[in-house]
């Protein structure tokens, strides 16, 4: 078979699980962007450099390993794309750290309580204009931008060449986890308490700016989904009562905007979502994945919303880290015992970090090819 | 609950708690049984974590306000006179800065009257080794949000094995990714999903020592 049938194979099989059509084999996708090149012999200070060595080598990790497809992929220097999410300094490899340690996200107070106003009054984009310059060196952002910028198109093609699926591109996610990362999370936290009228204004405001710049990354990039994100928002971090006016109302807003350009949410989820899994009930069904990381609980997933929704994952990072191939062989089966032929993508939770043990991730793919001939 | 601090306390009304601590300093009251109250609340804070009534976001909210709380206090207060429940040294692990869940566990810890020795972030083996002999402390709890952190939770157990002074302490570690897997892979006593297990924990084991 050629690597356009393959790829039309592995996408047929992709878009089955999404409308929650039986397959005849469980796709496999993989996501590791720390894992890649420490898998092929990169150092990760290369990695977060060189934009054309970073696509490269997560390519060559993607065909060594032979899973179908990439759960997302980031065209650009790393450490920038995780500057624009978490609005905080990143501390680099070859820079502030060892030329092959791990990236690690430096968070503090950047932004202001004052900082609210000023998006009330000036906008989103307005706020970063102003924001982004304390957290990392404009001409670098400037150059790494005018990178993405050009070259954000290619990633999916250069995949499919090689018969390989990239299920989403670009990423967007709710006002609260942007705010959270430039205030901190406590701070943040505190305003959720002592100025929520504030918070929640910002948040307005910003949301319309943030969406048209998901759409805008998504369509960038090119492929059918687009991860929307969620970490600090999750159930175990925020009580029903914050949830239900910070965190919600800004994720339906944001799919529902996705939908209607026929990109697919990929709810990419960190922390445990367990207590509001219900609501997924509300978004439209067939049309989003859930992409856990290992701490939500799937089987309630699959119980509550598991004829509505798709379930990327949710393989966790500790046991590639430190758990053995049985104890991944062990979790693959389960897994795919909940899900049988209907609904799941199997993957990592998040993604597979860079301690992974190789046999790990080998075992994690061979597992997948065996318990997930399903017809 | 015994009386109103300790109420607005549990219900996280900071300018309530706040006025209450200093309209009973000014009155007279003794600041021991102002701070019992807080704790008291405190205590209401967990429970209501524990059945899920409450989550991070308010943990954090009743850690900041009891820190303020022993702020206005903490001029009046005999340090020697309290009498903490136990010592626990803790740190956010070798090769990883996270610190907020770290910092969460202290205040918690602290919220209790447990004697905590905050090593900070990116703390070396050696340094928590160090900090068990100088306090004397029957607790370490090492946090980590990377798996990274997992080969230096397992180094610092090993350092304070080779020092001799496993026997002496329970180590629990949390943060992140940490798993039953990881407790293993680390040859921890322990491991918890959130802040409140920490104080759970430490509870257990000082009661374990007591007997």
């Amino acid at each position: 078979m050629n690597n356009e049938a393959l790829y039309q194979e592995r996408l047929a099989r992709i878009k089955k699980a999404i409308h929650l059509e039986p397959v005849d084999r469980i796709p496999v996708a993989f996501l590791g962007p720390a894992f890649a090149p420490r898998y092929m012999g990169m150092p990760l200070a290369q990695f977060c450099e060189d934009a054309e060595a970073a696509l490269k080598v997560t390519l060559d990790a993607v065909k060594r390993l032979d899973v179908d497809a990439i759960n997302s992929l980031v065209i650009g220097r790393f450490p920038v794309t995780l500057t624009l999410i978490w609005l905080s300094h990143i501390r680099v490899p070859g820079r502030e750290l060892p030329r092959d340690a791990l990236w690690q996200v430096d968070e503090r107070e950047v932004m202001t309580p004052e900082d609210y106003d000023f998006i009330v009054e000036h906008g989103w984009q307005a706020f970063l204009n102003r924001h982004l310059p304390k957290v990392i060196d404009p001409d670098y952002l400037g150059e790494s931008l005018a990178y993405m910028g050009a070259n954000a198109g290619r990633g999916v093609p250069l995949f499919r060449e090689n018969g390989y699926v990239v299920i989403a591109t670009g990423g967007v996610s709710i006002p609260f986890e942007a705010m959270c990362g430039a205030r901190s999370m406590s701070n943040f936290f505190f305003d959720l308490y002592r100025m929520p009228d504030r918070v929640q204004a910002a948040m307005d405001r910003a949301l319309p700016e943030i969406i048209a710049g998901g759409i805008g990354l998504a369509k960038a990039g090119g492929a059918m989904g687009t991860w929307v994100g969620g970490w600090r928002a999750a159930s175990a971090m925020v009580s029903p009562k914050l949830w239900n006016r910070f965190v919600w109302p800004y994720y339906l807003k944001i799919v529902e905007a996705l939908l209607a350009e026929n990109i697919t949410p990929v709810l990419h989820w960190d922390q445990d979502w367990t207590r509001d899994l219900v609501r997924l009930q509300e978004l439209p069904a067939k049309k989003c994945i859930l992409n856990p990381d290992g701490m939500t609980d799937v089987r309630k997933f699959k119980e509550l919303v598991g004829d509505r929704m798709a379930m990327m994952g949710d393989v966790p990072a500790s046991l590639f880290a430190a758990g053995t191939p049985d104890d991944i062989y062990n979790y693959v089966r389960d897994l795919t015992g909940v899900f049988g032929s209907k609904g799941l993508i199997l993957s990592s939770g998040c993604d597979v970090p860079v301690n992974a043990k190789p046999e790990n991730v080998e075992a994690f793919v061979a597992a997948g090819r065996e318990f997930g001939k399903v017809a | 609950m015994s009386d109103q601090l300790a109420t607005a306390m549990a219900d996280l009304e900071e300018s309530t708690v706040l006025k209450l601590v200093r309209q009973r300093l000014d009155a007279g009251d003794s600041p021991m049984a102002i701070l019992e109250s807080c704790r008291e609340g405190m205590i209401q804070v967990g429970k209501r974590f524990e059945a899920c009534e409450y989550f991070v976001s308010e943990l954090i909210m009743a850690g900041e306000i009891f820190k303020q709380s022993t702020a206005l206090l903490s001029s009046r207060l005999k340090t020697d006179a309290i009498g903490s429940r136990g010592k626990v040294v803790i740190g956010t692990v070798k090769g990883d800065i996270h610190d907020i869940g770290k910092n969460i566990v202290v205040s918690l810890l602290k919220a209790a009257n447990y004697d905590v020795r905050d090593l900070g972030v990116d703390v070396p083996p050696q340094k928590v080794v160090d900090a068990v002999k100088e306090t004397g402390a029957t607790v370490v709890g090492l946090s980590g949000l990377l798996t990274i952190a997992f080969d230096s939770m397992k180094e610092t157990v090993a350092a304070l094995a080779a020092a001799g002074l496993r026997p002496k302490v329970k180590v629990m570690i949390g943060g992140g990714a940490v798993s039953q897997t990881v407790q293993q892979y680390a040859g921890a006593d322990a491991w918890g999903t959130d802040a409140q297990a920490a104080v759970s924990l430490c509870n257990q084991w000082i009661k374990e020592v007591a007997k």
